[in-house]
């Protein structure tokens, strides 16, 4: 298992964290290659389907992050997303999912370096956790 | 014919040179903004968190309407709209012409890399040897001389700063693409003579000159010279003083005599030095002493060079001018008392503290740390007032931000210190003088325990043993107290921008006493020269919300300007391209990859990687260039995608933000829909990954990020939209000095305004003020106001008359108003403008009612102007502040009373100087430039003393039958209760609002919970409602004083305008819409809307979508529980397959 190299999809918004993620880019802050960022308008659009596709298409975890509470550029769909991650969470290891695989963080445009950040140390629980359950079971 | 528009030129690009410029491009104008430095954004580039949500939210100030003319990211990346022409690192050195017609003079720093060259790869500073302190952080980080202004910014270019550099070229070496010049090759043009009578000296000369590029031709006599100059022309002449024959001086003077624009610099054996420096005063520029160093010579005349080159000013013409030039923080460790600023390191200032907790900050990591030994700060302090309201730093005004900026760093290092982290304020006022300050105040100090000490700090000294700081202040009966400190923030004040009078100067504007530009009385934002604006801290203290207020009042008044010059907006014609209609075609994407000149790691293989693409249906074909950042590299794309047979483009390339102007440019070209195209970054890759981890893994990376591109564009939905036509006239409810100011702006621009009021006259308090503690008479404001109302024919004022209902959105309200003795009628208009007012607010606390001596200073004020006081008769006078204010329920500051306190006070003196005049404050609030009445109030006498809501001063009736009142209080400082018989007791009871809710709510705004105008966002949208198309002014949307009022006023009539000037509004790309067939009509989406877009069709019961309103957040299509609702470019199909994309 050593050699397990989780895929991790970030759901990012436009106005925060994609501009975080940038930055962490021109800034030479190397993080892992294990994340594919989808860029958003708002964390409030990311519909759970996405996150449950993901999953189900074998991403070992799912992060959807965006702008800090209060600081949504459209006033509050990041609270939106804050109660939809929750009732997820709270649903996903009925269907065999570890609720730890979706996470939820704040990362502001200014933050390049908690975005680096918030992806090793991602990668690394992920690590500890092991592939997506779905990758070794039939999904009806 | 085309219309006449008029230019307007921003100067600043701080957040109030952004506000004005997006302000005027938003209405129509083309705009230029420069800004002195090389990057946007002013002191707010370095600040992450503003109060009140101690986060950014900066991009909230984006144009929402025509959201497509501006790129949509975080505006602390940087600024784009397509009217706006942006120019860093230029300064304005002169201003000809007057209000209309302004040709104004720009000079542009010598700029050393070519930033459409630049990909911000870093190699050059990783090749430079040079370290200096980093502006960026405050100093407390070092950078290179080649570096990155500000880490977050676009266009991420690095730039050379030129008193740094020591041109060794190191840069040049190991730039992949060319970028950076160093002036090289402009140095061939650069011709220097060298006048010498050794030979040795003036070819070695010629050999160093010549290694550093420039040209130079040598001449061994001053006769040879004299001739030569002649003949030929020479930028530059380095000439020896002792030569036989006609020596030096003799020839600087005859070559000044024939060109006077040549620089000479003299050169000179130890013993001519005297020759020398009286050779300067013939014109040399300077001398050098021989023998020299290659270094210093060549080093001066690239100087000389650069010097010349950076003069030379370019032209434009301008309309009106806006000056937002900001303020700069005071430093410390020029006053008489430093606080041990510069001495101990963990001493720092509210800016150097606000970098050190950043995430691009010194530290890196955000952690609250001790500078001087890394340790964890578990407690800290902040003094107030340092460098400001103190006459010893020449600074008798208060800066105004740095109570609450204080405030909120006690808090943010909560979050960033440890959990026990201990924080104290020492203040002399706390200035909470906001609409939700005096509730943050409260918040920090009951909810996170900081701590508030009223106390001046005389000095911060460290104690040798622990390492800690030693804050000493006075406490109760004087007694010194000392506490021990780990770090100690200095809230340092705001002081005019340095270069304030020089460009002043140049552009013929007056200061006032304290450096800052000075404004109009009650009109701030006008600056003593016609046609020329100011806004933000240029004209004094302010913060985020009033320099964005002051920045729309003066766009506003920049727009009048040119309106009256004749270069107004024109009635728009529909100039947006007619694009080729694609709804019904297969979606074909050609692809155009960037070679970035050969410079990707080794291992990639872009033909691989494109044949890969081809594969894909989709895709019709892939070519590629070599370098698209280049202007030939963008030529060639522009040939490349004439050719038809494709009806999408997805460009290949690094920082997508940078093409935003030239894809809509292009789209504009070949007819394609802008929002069809794209550009994918495919450089991040290589650069978040290092380059270690080898082409594979890049490729890779590569080709999704290319994929996902191809499958956003295939999805995007080519639908035409509706355009939503705009009624172009506006109502103003509230005929107060706002309301009439907002009415009379919007009619100078050629539309229709009905100005409803309730009562029989406009005016509002207008009708009861008699003067400001400036000493301004509002009666002329008012006469003159009142007067061009009635005279404006586009101004229809309605008084006696009340708004019953109405209807409709941003473009088409539909508004029922009724006339006393005419009846109702119904009125369309485009806008709505809320100036209700306020009024004092009644009182029953201490004793009022019960005694004559107990008035209100509303009474006051009007019993002053009734001469109806006998001041000779008048021993006693005693005035209690924020009389049932600052405390719940009415917990706001009034921001009025304390300045009307310090009028009465002065008035009261100069007609009787024996009065005894008594003030018992919690904290007074004169900020700006008001703090000088207060130490006038003191001066003259007054007695101020401080109470706190545990222990309020309590009134009495006095002796029977006498006429006094008795008012008994603590007095801190002296500790003991002390009695004021008082033959007058003035009230400040403050403001509260006129605005009922169901007037608010008729329009679709909000009150807040103390029933003002609910704001859209405090600091960055202050006039805004969440509903668009309706707008707040003037007390209505807080308390303020009348230059306040007109400020607010001017800004409500400038967003106002920004939709009148359209005949109608085109919605943006991204939209919600919804499927009718899917819908159920649940209204959930309604529910969930923020901008209340949506609304349900009483005719059809179908859910609308007002396409102008939605901002595109897709927070609806989440909702919805059958998918009904979509958003353009995001639907559920798109999204699947993105993610399919990125799993590959």
């Amino acid at each position: 298992m050593d050699d397990f190299e989780p895929t991790i999809i970030a759901f990012v918004c436009n106005w925060c964290t994609y501009t975080a993620a940038d930055l962490a880019g021109t800034s030479r802050l190397t993080y892992p290659t294990n994340v594919r960022l989808i860029r958003v308008m708002c964390t409030g659009m990311v519909d759970p389907k996405y996150i449950i596709k993901a999953f189900l298409e074998g991403a070992d975890a799912v992060l959807v992050s965006g702008c800090h509470p209060g600081d949504c550029h459209y006033i509050n769909g990041n609270y939106k997303a804050r109660r939809r991650m929750k009732l997820l969470k709270a649903i996903l290891p009925r269907y065999g999912f570890s609720e730890q695989r979706l996470k939820l963080t704040w990362i502001g445009a200014s933050d390049g370096i908690q975005f680096a950040r918030t992806i090793r140390e991602m990668v690394e629980e992920i690590k500890e956790l092991g592939p997506n359950e779905a990758r070794n079971a039939a999904v009806v | 014919m085309k219309p006449k528009i008029g230019r307007a030129l921003v100067v600043g690009g701080g957040i109030s040179g952004i506000r004005a410029a997006l302000d005027l491009a938003e209405t129509g104008y083309p705009v230029t903004l420069v800004d002195r430095a090389p990057h946007l954004g002013g002191v707010l580039s370095q600040l992450d968190n503003q109060f009140p949500t101690n986060h950014c939210g900066m991009c909230r100030m984006l144009p929402l309407v025509d959201r497509d003319a501006g790129a949509q990211y975080c505006l602390r990346k940087g600024l784009f709209h397509e009217n706006i022409d942006i120019r860093t690192s230029t300064q304005v050195v002169g201003i000809e012409g007057e209000a209309g017609n302004f040709t104004v003079r720009l000079k542009r720093q010598p700029g050393f890399v070519d930033p459409v060259a630049c990909i911000g790869c870093g190699r050059c500073a990783d090749a430079c040897s040079v370290s200096v302190a980093d502006d960026f952080n405050a100093g407390l980080s070092m950078r290179k001389a080649i570096y990155l202004p500000v880490p977050h910014m676009l266009p991420n270019t690095y730039v050379i700063d030129p008193a740094a550099c020591t041109r060794c070229g190191e840069c040049i070496n190991v730039c992949p693409t060319g970028a950076i010049r160093l002036y090289r090759e402009g140095r061939q043009d650069f011709s220097v003579l060298v006048v010498d009578d050794e030979y040795t000296v003036r070819d070695s000369i010629k050999e160093w000159l010549e290694e550093e590029g420039f040209s130079v031709e040598t001449v061994g006599s001053g006769e040879e010279a004299l001739d030569l100059i002649k003949q030929q022309s020479f930028r530059m002449m380095l000439l020896d003083i002792k030569m036989p024959g006609i020596d030096g001086v003799e020839v600087l003077k005859k070559a000044k005599d024939l060109f006077p624009d040549m620089t000479v610099v003299m050169m000179t054996a130890y013993a001519t030095v005297e020759t020398a420096v009286e050779a300067m005063k013939t014109g040399a520029m300077d001398y050098l002493m021989k023998p020299f160093d290659p270094e210093d010579l060549a080093g001066k005349v690239i100087g000389v060079y650069e010097a010349e080159e950076a003069a030379r000013a370019e032209e434009i013409e301008a309309g009106a001018v806006v000056f937002c030039g900001g303020s700069e923080g005071y430093d410390p460790s020029t006053g008489k008392n430093t606080f041990g600023y510069k001495v101990f390191s963990d001493v720092v200032t509210g800016l150097e503290f606000e970098r050190l907790i950043s995430g691009t900050g010194p530290g890196g990591g955000g952690a609250l740390l001790r500078p001087s030994n890394g340790e964890p700060v578990k407690k800290i302090a902040w003094i107030q007032c340092v460098g400001s309201r103190d006459l010893q730093t020449d600074s008798d005004y208060c800066s105004g931000v740095c109570c609450m900026y204080a405030i909120k760093e006690a808090m943010l290092a909560k979050e960033h210190g440890p959990e026990d982290l201990e924080s104290t304020i020492f203040y002399m006022d706390m200035r909470t003088v906001g609409k939700a300050f005096q509730r943050f105040r409260d918040a920090a100090e009951t909810d996170q325990g900081v701590r508030f000490v009223r106390g001046r700090v005389h000095t911060v000294y460290q104690d040798t043993h622990t390492g800690k700081l030693v804050v000493s202040y006075p406490g109760e009966k004087s007694r010194r107290i000392e506490e021990d400190y780990d770090m100690v923030v200095l809230s340092t004040g705001q002081k005019p921008s340095s270069g304030t009078d020089k460009l002043a100067e140049a552009a013929g504007i007056e200061l006032n006493p304290w450096g800052f530009v000075r404004g109009e009385p009650f009109l701030p934002a006008k600056t003593s020269r016609e046609g020329i604006f100011c806004g933000g801290s240029f004209s004094g203290p302010k913060d985020i919300a009033e320099s964005v207020i002051s920045a729309c009042s003066a766009s506003l008044l920049a727009s009048a300007t040119m309106h009256s010059a004749g270069k107004g907006i024109a009635v728009a014609g529909d100039d947006t391209p007619e694009y080729i209609d694609v709804s019904h075609q297969a979606p074909k994407v050609r692809v155009i990859l960037c070679e970035c000149g050969g410079s990707l790691p080794e291992g990639i293989d872009l033909r691989r990687l494109a044949a890969g693409l081809e594969a894909d249906p989709f895709v019709e074909s892939v070519s590629f260039v070599s370098r698209i950042c280049t202007e030939e590299g963008w030529e060639s794309l522009a040939e490349k995608v004439k050719t038809k047979g494709y009806n999408r483009l997805l460009v290949g390339a690094c920082t997508p933000y940078a093409y935003t102007r030239r894809i809509r440019e292009l789209g504009g070209e070949v007819m394609l829909d802008p929002s069809l195209m794209d550009v994918c970054d495919i450089r991040s890759p290589e650069f978040a990954y290092g380059e270690e981890t080898g082409g594979d893994a890049i490729e890779k990376a590569m080709r999704r990020s290319l994929s996902t591109g191809i499958s956003r564009l295939r999805s995007v939905d080519p639908l035409p939209k509706q355009t939503v036509p705009v009624t172009r006239s506006a109502l103003v409810v509230g005929g107060g000095i706002a309301g009439m100011t907002a009415a009379l702006a919007i009619a100078e621009h050629g539309y229709d305004v009905h100005l409803v009021e309730a009562s029989e006259h406009p005016g509002g308090n207008l009708g009861w003020l008699h003067s400001t503690v400036e000493g301004n008479d509002t009666a002329i404001l008012l006469e003159d106001t009142t007067q061009r109302i009635e005279k404006h024919p586009l101004v229809h004022v309605h008084t006696n008359t009340t708004v019953v209902s109405a209807f409709g959105e941003v473009g088409n309200f539909f508004t029922t108003i009724e006339t006393a003795d005419s009846g109702p009628q119904t009125i369309q208009h485009g806008v709505v403008l809320i100036a209700t007012g306020g009024r004092e607010a009644e009182t029953r606390s201490y004793g009022y009612g019960t005694s004559d001596a107990i008035v209100t200073q509303k009474e006051l004020e009007e019993k002053v102007a009734a001469k109806a006081i006998d001041y000779s008769a008048i021993e006693s006078v005693c005035m209690i502040q924020c009389v049932d204010s600052r405390e719940e329920p009415r917990n706001y500051c009034s921001r009025v009373c304390c300045p009307s306190t310090l009028k009465h006070i002065l008035q009261m003196k100069q007609q009787n100087p024996d009065i005894s005049v008594y003030i018992l404050y919690r904290d007074m609030m004169s900020p700006g430039f008001a703090e000088s009445w207060y130490t006038e109030a003191r001066k003259a006498g007054a007695v101020f003393i401080p109470y706190t809501t545990y222990a309020k001063p309590v009134v009495s009736q006095g002796e029977e039958g006498g006429s006094k009142v008795v008012i008994s209080t603590r007095e801190p400082l002296l500790d003991a209760d002390v009695q004021i018989h008082a033959d007058l007791l003035v009230l400040a009871t403050g403001i509260v609002p006129n605005l009922p809710e169901e007037l608010a709510g008729a329009f679709g705004a909000e009150c807040d919970e103390d029933g003002f105008f609910r704001e859209a966002e405090s600091k960055w949208r202050p006039v805004d409602s969440l509903k668009e198309g309706v707008f707040g002014c003037g007390i209505a949307l807080g308390p303020g004083s009348i230059e306040g009022s007109v400020a607010t006023a001017g800004a409500a009539a400038q967003r106002a305008l920004r939709i009148l000037s359209k005949n109608a509004i085109s919605p943006a790309a991204v939209t919600a819409r919804v499927r009718h067939s899917l819908c159920v009509t649940c209204e959930r989406c309604i529910a969930v809307c923020p901008y209340g877009a949506r609304s349900i069709d009483p005719d059809t019961n179908r859910v609308l979508v007002n396409a102008v309103m939605c901002q595109g957040c897709g927070n609806c299509a989440s909702e919805c529980p059958n998918s009904a609702s979509v958003l353009d470019g995001f639907f559920d199909g798109r999204m699947l397959d993105m993610i399919d994309m990125v799993m590959e």
